[in-house]
């Protein structure tokens, strides 16, 4: 199991944790380029806002509660979304990874749903579902569908062949070996689709809110546009980074409570 | 990193400050690349017809449209990377109130095109009746948004009065579905094709109410300034297009066919009253010109709005100067 421990923890973090110095200045250094940037001659507050600029409308839209309340609805999507889509995915998968049959069978479509992009069927989806937060919900759902539904597959694919013959020689049950080997063998890996997948989610409601939505922060971009009011429209994407991010975090969280025997 | 900062900064010198709106030399055509701000449509009949029968070209002008967003073309010529663009009124004075120097040039649109649509059965006949009804609309910005807003003033309503979706452009669906009771519309547009489709709508237009600026020909300041005469001969080539399919609707259809992919196929006789409907708000005692009040109008109703927080300069907003 040792050979397996180690490609777990790498697999658990493949980014490198930036020291103290270092991540000030991943932080700094984009601000310095933007701010110099957004001072350059014929550059208006319309085309690059200065991150000043945008500081002050992100304190305006924070005070008047505006922000919180655009965010707190994304957020619900977003968690909803990832949810349902991360749940099926991995009852789906699990089925895949069972019978090879089915495997055939469904593939085809699983991989051309993947060729669907998104942005291009939220509409009609808006349409099917009404413009209120279930398709918001389903848009997330789908975007965070493949890459949990993938990494369960692998997951549990993973599992060694000689643990599931002692399994079975020990006469262990279907449900004892999903519960004693494959979930905890196949969860890293799962863990991490769900990872990936915290942070499309994020994309997913986006695409949602930009077709039909009067609430979020992707209507928060949309409005922004309408008025010309770029400095709003980069508030809006930095808080939905900064969704992101948290997300990332928790899920790595997550990973790192589940996987504690691992350590 | 020098070096990226140098890439970077030959990136935005290279798209932020290229002189794009310069003449170019005698006998050689100036290119003009047109943001519409919809798809293909029949409606920017005039526009073919001046390609189509040369008058941009005669002008010294090669036109070519560009069917983006809206937004983006206020943005592209105030940005100063195209010199014109198709824009409703609102939009201008949205963007001069977050400095662009952006200016209306010729009023293409001298109805407001907006209004809501709504099945007999819900009885919508004053914008008073609106009241307590559910309304779908493609989103809370845009012309769309600023018609209705005006529409509600109208029958002494506010927004919390009626239940409003945001459903994005699909009135057409939400209406036969049943999922709105009412929706906010281009009236040249989906009533037509929802009569046509077997479901008679009621009709409130916004033009009835209030005198409002609707869709017109934009530029910035850098090209009056500068090129004052390449602003004359656009107005006047898009004039002259203009006339030209009034005056021969038919025509007109039959050039849009070659312009708009699909048009052929799709209901002559609902695409040709689209046109018809079209041309009803083009029409004025002087072609192009703008009206001091609905600017007037315009300006008042985004400052009750809230959309602008101070009125903005009209000189500035708009010029009839430039037409022929």
């Amino acid at each position: 199991m040792d050979g397996k421990k180690k490609t777990h923890r790498g697999a658990a973090h493949f980014l490198p944790r930036p020291g103290g110095w270092l991540a000030l200045a991943s932080l700094l250094l984009p601000l310095v380029v933007w701010q110099v940037l957004s001072s350059m001659p014929g550059m208006t507050a319309f085309i690059l806002p200065s991150p000043l600029r945008v500081a002050v409308r992100f304190g305006e839209m924070l005070a008047d509660g505006s922000l919180l309340r655009h965010t707190g609805y994304t957020l619900v999507e977003v968690l909803l979304g990832l949810a349902l889509g991360s749940t099926l995915a991995t009852f789906t998968g699990y089925a895949l990874a069972r019978s090879h049959l089915l495997e055939r069978m469904l593939s085809p479509y699983l991989v051309a749903s993947q060729a669907v992009p998104v942005v291009a069927i939220a509409p009609l989806l808006v349409i099917w579902f009404g413009p209120g937060l279930f398709s918001k919900v389903l848009i997330c759902a789908l975007i965070v569908f493949f890459p949990v539904l993938v990494n369960t597959v692998v997951g549990l694919r993973a599992v060694p062949q000689n643990l599931r013959d002692l399994m079975v020689a020990l006469r262990a049950s279907q449900a004892q070996i999903l519960w004693n080997l494959e979930i905890p063998a196949a969860l890293p890996v799962l863990l991490g689709g769900l990872r990936i997948g915290a942070t499309l989610s994020v994309i997913g409601a986006v695409v949602g809110e930009f077709v039909g939505s009067d609430r979020g922060l992707g209507f928060l971009v949309n409005v922004g546009r309408g008025r010309y009011d770029t400095a709003m429209v980069f508030v809006a994407i930095i808080t939905l980074i900064l969704m992101a991010l948290m997300l990332y975090g928790g899920a790595i969280l997550v990973e790192k409570r589940l996987l504690r025997w691992e350590a | 990193m020098k070096k990226i900062f140098l890439v970077l900064l030959a990136v935005v010198l290279i798209t932020g400050c290229a002189p794009q709106a310069a003449p170019t030399a005698a006998g050689e055509l100036v290119k003009i690349r047109l943001p519409v701000g919809y798809i293909p449509n029949i409606q920017f009949a005039p526009l073919y017809v001046a390609m189509e029968k040369g008058y941009y070209r005669d002008a010294g002008l090669d036109v070519t449209l560009d069917y983006s967003v809206e937004t983006d073309g206020v943005a592209l010529v105030g940005a100063d990377n195209l010199q014109f663009s198709v824009a409703s009124g609102e939009q201008v004075v949205l963007a001069r109130a977050q400095g662009l120097p952006v200016t209306y040039v010729l009023c293409w649109y001298q109805q407001y095109p907006v209004g809501v649509a709504s099945s007999p059965k819900e009885g919508i006949k004053t914008p008073a009746d609106l009241k307590g009804k559910k309304i779908g609309i493609p989103g809370l910005y845009g012309a769309s948004y600023i018609g209705f807003q005006a529409l509600l003033d109208a029958g002494g309503l506010t927004e919390s009065d009626v239940t409003l979706d945001s459903i994005g452009y699909n009135q057409v669906e939400a209406l036969k579905a049943g999922q709105e009771q009412a929706a906010v519309i281009y009236v040249t547009n989906e009533p037509v094709q929802l009569d046509a489709s077997g479901f008679p709508v009621d009709v409130l237009r916004v033009a009835d109410y209030l005198q409002l600026v609707g869709n017109g020909l934009i530029t910035n300041e850098t090209t009056l300034k500068d090129h004052p005469d390449l602003v004359r001969k656009m107005t006047a080539a898009t004039l002259k297009g203009m006339q030209d399919a009034l005056d021969n609707p038919d025509e007109a259809y039959q050039i849009s066919t070659k312009y708009v992919e699909g048009l052929d196929k799709s209901d002559p006789v609902v695409q040709k009253k689209i046109l018809a409907l079209s041309m009803e708000l083009w029409k004025a005692p002087k072609l192009g010109y703008s009206d001091e009040k609905a600017w007037e109008n315009m300006q008042q109703l985004l400052l009750k709005m809230g959309q602008i927080k101070q009125p903005q300069d009209l000189s500035k907003v708009y010029s009839n100067e430039y037409l022929p």
